[in-house]
């Protein structure tokens, strides 16, 4: 098979810093590994930079950005917001969907027609459509438009829209998938069967770096030893449950542990937690690097990007039992614990205190294994294998 | 180790009497669980070689007998849980877990206590003042609490009585296939062989 030349990655959303995702930061990341490959590559996002508005926010433009041709198009304005939110509630709350719900449903999603009138405009230019995140209309327009030339990247997660039939009809249709772990490509077959789940397992590339465990404390007047998380905070990603473990740990043993939560969202307020905000990659990394364990409450994860930056830190994580590809990347690297529930996470935790050794040791194998299994070289190596095979 | 520190109760003074026993009684528990800390699990690891699998089961195993033991039946694990019932239900101890913590936590203890003034200055007038507020309000707080405590327990016992009911069912149904299988095994076995 003839490898192709000519790559064009779709996703609702280009991160450009103000925006935050972790689908979003792999394609653009496998978009400048692959222009530094010398393909040709475009990145086509909306103007779109906050997922629950899909407000154009962003101007409709063409750019180069370290070699990626980025493409901004203006989301269409015939969604429907009330009846997306209403479909998606129904989802949520298990409701079985009929075929026609489940259209309103994506239909009224984030679409753009422009991307696609451009897509269909340029003919054959790309060799290969690489979309995702596969919850959403645009996503699965361009699959439905050239099912033979998309490779989906589906970032999915064990969660009732990844069970609606549309979605399955979209893994079996397309060219192949790029998975991010073995357990995310089984649950697309556990979910829609054999099909859904042709493709390979490919993951994200991280660089090494090396940061100052005293730095953050001492920047941020940090007295007592402290447990971080980074990401959204949003229920879904269990930061009420780890607010809600750390208040009842600090009551049950009266130790003064803090809680340091990086990123954006809503969160509880408490004398022991730290909503830092957004922090620089160079802190963020001395945050790592410092805290007694990163707690990664989220059972809705495909990958676990900043699971392994704590890694690459040396800190080990504690996650949840339920979070199937955060517990596998755990027990496969050594680097983490996983918590049924919060007697669990209580001796977990009070286990992280009190044995600076197995944290120490636990965070030294984590290390090696990122650097390993997730180093750049690896990576593209098998991106590259994935887009000449299938 | 030295035993850890309970909630001071002086800080809750204002509080009403119900309020005050409950942090008392936690305090209690807290220092009473003190000595099951996590080196009691007495994990050993080389330097080099950590066995994750291996230490999360020894935790689990040594977690699972301190719930059978009641060492976590506690209000406050209900509510840390709150978040956390999607996962648990599919978990076989959770129901009897959970139901333990909430009949720990079911009866607010509606007794009488002993007002104190932690502050010198004044003491003995800001006792009788407080004795004096609380005697205005008691009447009304015991009659609130006593109904909350009635309906509470109430509860309580329906979500026992439930949770009985269906393990029974369970375990009569569980029986019946059993047995069924086992007749469906005879009925369906080859003949055995003649000769040899």
């Amino acid at each position: 098979m003839v490898a192709p030349r000519s790559i064009a990655i779709v996703s609702p959303r280009y991160p450009d810093g103000a925006t935050v995702g972790g689908a979003e930061t792999l394609l653009r990341r496998f978009a400048e590994r692959l222009a530094a490959h010398g393909l040709d590559v475009a990145f086509l996002a909306t103007c779109a930079r906050d997922h629950f508005t899909w407000a154009n926010e962003c101007p409709a433009d063409v750019r180069r950005v370290n070699g990626v041709e980025v493409r901004r198009f203006p989301v269409s304005p015939d969604r429907d917001p009330a009846l997306f939110h209403a479909r998606q509630a129904a989802i949520s709350r298990g409701e079985t969907l009929t075929r026609a719900e489940q259209e309103e449903w994506l239909r009224h999603s984030v679409n753009s027609d422009a991307l696609l009138d451009f897509l269909r405009a340029e003919g054959k230019r790309f060799d290969r459509l690489l979309a995702g995140p596969y919850l959403f209309g645009l996503v699965r327009a361009v699959a439905r438009a050239f099912p033979d030339r998309t490779l989906l990247v589906p970032c999915l997660h064990d969660e009732p829209f990844a069970r609606q039939s549309v979605i399955g009809e979209m893994l079996r249709a397309v060219r192949g998938c790029l998975f991010n772990t073995e357990p995310e490509r089984d649950l697309a077959g556990r979910l829609h069967g054999p099909e859904a789940c042709r493709g390979a397992v490919v993951g994200l590339g991280l660089d090494p770096f090396e940061a100052d465990p005293r730095a953050f404390a001492a920047r941020r007047g940090l007295g007592a030893p402290y447990v971080f998380y980074c990401g959204r905070r949003e229920a879904g990603k269990g930061t009420p449950l780890l607010t809600d473990y750390l208040r009842a740990f600090r009551a049950r043993t009266g130790r003064d542990v803090a809680l340091v939560c990086a990123g954006s969202g809503p969160l509880d307020s408490a004398p022991f937690i730290h909503d830092v905000g957004f922090l620089p990659e160079k802190e963020k990394h001395e945050a790592l690097a410092g805290a007694v364990a990163f707690v990664h409450p989220s059972a809705l994860e495909s990958l676990g990007i900043v699971l392994l930056e704590s890694f690459l830190a040396g800190t080990p994580a504690l996650v949840r039992a339920g979070g199937e590809v955060l517990r596998w990347q755990c027990a496969r690297s050594g680097g983490g614990l996983w918590f049924r529930h919060y007697p669990d996470f209580e001796t977990e935790l009070e286990l992280m205190l009190d044995r600076p050794d197995l944290r120490r040791a636990m965070g030294e194998r984590a290390r090696t294994f990122v650097r390993r299994e997730y180093a750049w070289s690896a990576v593209e190596s098998r991106l590259l294998q994935a887009l000449e095979t299938l | 180790m030295p035993p850890r520190r309970a909630v001071p109760p002086r800080r809750f003074l204002f509080l009403p009497a119900p309020q005050i026993a409950a942090l008392c009684r936690s305090g209690a528990r807290a220092l009473r669980r003190a000595p099951e800390t996590m080196n009691d699990i007495g994990i050993e690891i080389g330097a080099d070689d950590v066995d994750v699998d291996a230490v999360v089961a020894r935790i689990q195993k040594a977690v699972d007998e301190k719930i059978a033991a009641g060492v976590y039946a506690d209000a406050r694990l209900a509510a840390a849980e709150r978040t956390n019932l999607a996962q648990l239900k599919n978990d076989e101890q959770f129901a009897g877990f959970y139901l333990r913590c909430l009949r720990d936590a079911v009866y607010v203890d509606i007794s009488d206590f002993e007002i104190r003034e932690r502050r010198a200055r004044f003491a003995p007038f800001l006792v009788r003042l407080k004795k004096g507020i609380w005697s205005l309000l008691k009447f009304y707080t015991y009659r609130l609490w006593s109904q909350q405590n009635q309906v509470n327990g109430l509860l309580v016992t329906g979500l026992e009585s439930v949770d009985e009911k269906y393990a029974e069912k369970i375990r009569a149904l569980e029986a019946r296939v059993a047995e069924l299988e086992k007749r469906l095994g005879a009925a369906s076995s080859p003949p055995a062989e003649k000769g040899g």
